[in-house]
């Protein structure tokens, strides 16, 4: 039977399926990010003026490749559901583990309940674009939350290939009103005077202040390690489609920036809510229009997808080590997905979705990001030192080291700086309320786990203990 | 025509919605609960890939 | 001799479930009551706005009119609101001391946890 490994004591045991190629990783990378170019992106311009705009883009792109590039190392090696959380357990310790599994459905549910919020209030604009004014968005995100939680039930590799279809839809939409633009397909020619009549608007802590939102064009693209467990060849597929899709990401996000600069005037574009939509509706082409609306659903809808199925590995590893109730921890023995996982975590963002404004789901789900980021620096040296490269054999190796983590370490500290610049209170709160989880594991939930069975890769001892 | 839409996106939601519990129930009742948690980290490494030189 | 932790009642897991929760919805919900949330732009209109004055261009009007605003005045909020950046090294201090101290404390006390599974997963008897 393909669905039940056997293990030496002859007893049966359920896993995850293993089905997913590398194109499917990227969609899950990629498919999780992409909503980012169709919407938040633009605050940065809001904060900083159009060329603090383009400088967040590309300190964030380095940021973020600094992020595959560690990440792809460390989980072609630790490929286990749970990515990062995984990793932690294995380098640095139990505790931290914990705190990066909590970043992990934190950052991932928040999002998921954003992208919900984002395609209720979409309906809202066509339907108001038709004469309905004041629709009910509720039954619109329920029903969005609901259908993927029910496709990511049903099984990994329908959700996944849905993901692809629409991921790859959403990019080449972008792609299309680049170039329609560029031929001139635009009844408004660009216009990039600001960049020399307005150029700083705040001054260069402008720049650093869009670095918050800047965050926005690439946030989960560390996603692609959750599916460890679940590709037929973790070692090679993961860093393959994690580097394809920062390199897809940041195609877009520059080409993103490049046409809604041109097309939107500055102060408008830092304050709009669909920027590539409103930038369709600038060039006055109704097929570009009808595109990039098509796009931005897509491009949602595909994130929270991609959101549902992380969070919800991420829930399902930490049970499966009893971090949280074993209960959690099981697999469904025919679709073979974390089906109690997924349930459990459908109603924590409907809470939020329904419940809470986008701005701070939003900025939720950056910091515990940013948390996430700052953690793999010093995994990443704490994991060459522990197991050097002569010890054991890596997928993936990534160059100059330790300069990537020096350069990620520096550009967190300063979007640390960036949240902090009007955020302050929420980031105060944020780390009160991990101090406390942390707390509360350390002491009391502890206990209930087996201290050897966390160790679970056929590695030699690590040196220094 | 958007009100006819609010009322079948409710109605749909319930559907997913009763679809996942009915088959969590099912599921959960059928199988053994020791069967089900009995998922493991790393089995797949000691068969697939040994990290060595 | 391997840690045997003691079997969780479902009360227990289930009180374990609902302190998480509780613990991550107050973090979310509890700025947000006390009015502390949020960095709002705040307008500075200026009287007797024109698309001049205003600083757009020929281009950026047509772009304007193109998103449905041919009236300066209404775009008079949009263009003038600005953000406060203003800050207080006190709580910048503060901050830094949440960000490094809580780091410093997982690392350590994960760091003891690790040794315990070291000890057992590598200790004299290989499982």
């Amino acid at each position: 039977m393909e669905n039940v490994t056997s293990t030496a004591a002859g007893a049966e045991r359920l896993r995850l399926a293993r089905v997913l190629g590398p194109a499917h990783v990227w969609a899950l990378g990629v498919g999780i990010v992409l909503v980012g170019e169709y919407m938040g992106w633009n605050f940065s311009v809001g904060k900083g003026g159009m060329i603090a705009g383009l400088m967040a883009c590309w300190v964030a792109g380095l940021l973020y490749t600094c992020v595959a590039m560690i990440d792809s190392e460390v989980t072609s090696t630790v490929a286990a559901a749970g990515g990062q959380y995984a990793q932690a357990k294995h380098i640095v310790g139990p505790l931290m583990a914990f705190n990066v599994g909590l970043f992990l459905v934190m950052a991932y549910t928040m999002l998921e309940a954003a992208n919900a919020i984002t395609v209720g209030f979409l309906l809202d604009t066509v339907a108001g674009m038709q004469g309905q004014a004041g629709l009910n968005q509720q039954p619109f995100i329920v029903l969005s939350i609901m259908f993927l939680a029910w496709l990511n039930y049903r099984g990994v590799l329908a959700t996944l290939t849905f993901n692809l279809v629409i991921t790859a839809i959403a990019f080449i939409a972008i792609i299309a009103l680049f170039v329609s633009v560029q031929l001139g397909a635009s009844a408004v020619p660009l216009d990039f005077s600001a960049i020399t009549s307005d150029p700083l608007p705040y001054g260069w802590v402008g720049i650093v202040a869009s670095l918050h939102f800047g965050l926005w064009y690439y946030l989960g693209i560390e996603g692609t390690c959750q599916a460890a467990e679940e590709v037929r060849s973790p070692a090679r597929s993961l860093p393959y489609g994690t580097m394809a899709g920062i390199m897809t990401l940041l195609i877009a996000a520059t080409m993103t920036w490049y046409i809604c600069s041109g097309l939107i005037p500055w102060e408008y574009l830092g304050q709009a809510g669909t920027p590539l939509f409103d930038a369709a509706r600038i060039t006055g082409n109704t097929g570009l229009m009808v595109l990039l609306f098509v796009g931005t659903a897509f491009a949602t809808l595909a994130s929270a997808n991609g959101c549902i199925n992380d969070a919800s590995r991420a829930w399902f590893s930490m049970s499966r080590d009893r971090y949280l109730p074993s209960w959690f921890g099981a697999v469904h023995p025919v679709y073979r997905t974390p089906y109690r996982a997924i349930v459990f975590l459908v109603p924590i963002a409907l809470i939020f979705a329904l419940g809470a404004p986008l701005d701070q789901v939003v900025t939720f789900s950056i910091l515990s990001g940013l948390l996430g980021y700052t953690f793999m620096t010093f995994n990443m040296v704490m994991f060459r030192n522990k197991w050097p490269l002569d010890k054991i054999k890596r997928g993936y190796v990534h160059p100059f080291h330790p300069l990537p983590t020096i350069v990620l370490l520096i550009l967190c500290s300063t979007a640390y700086f960036a949240v902090f610049l009007g955020y302050g209170t929420q980031l105060s709160a944020m780390m009160c309320f991990y101090i406390v989880a942390s707390l509360w594991f350390h002491f009391r939930r502890y206990k209930f786990v087996r201290r050897g069975d966390q160790f679970t890769m056929p590695w030699p001892k690590p040196n220094g203990y | 025509m958007w009100n006819i839409l609010e009322y079948a996106a409710w109605a749909l939601s319930a559907l997913f919605g009763l679809l996942m519990i009915a088959d969590l129930v099912r599921i959960d009742t059928t199988y053994d609960n020791e069967l089900l948690i009995s998922s493991r980290e790393g089995e797949i490494e000691a068969t697939a890939e040994r990290h060595e030189i | 001799m391997a840690y045997e932790p003691p079997k969780q009642s479902l009360a227990g897991q289930i009180f374990d479930v609902v302190t998480l929760l509780v613990l991550t919805i107050g973090a979310l919900y509890i700025p947000l009551y006390l009015g502390l949330a949020g960095a709002a732009k705040v307008p500075n209109p200026i009287a007797n706005p024109t698309w001049e004055s205003l600083g757009q261009n020929a281009t950026e009007q047509q772009q304007w009119a193109a998103l449905g605003i041919t009236d300066p005045a209404a775009a008079n909020d949009i263009i003038t609101a600005r953000f406060d950046y203003s800050f207080s090294w006190s709580s910048l201090i503060i901050m830094a001391v949440l960000v490094i101290g809580y780091f410093v404390m997982v690392v350590r006390l994960s760091d003891r946890e690790y040794r315990e599974v070291i000890e057992e997963r590598f200790g004299t008897k290989r499982r």
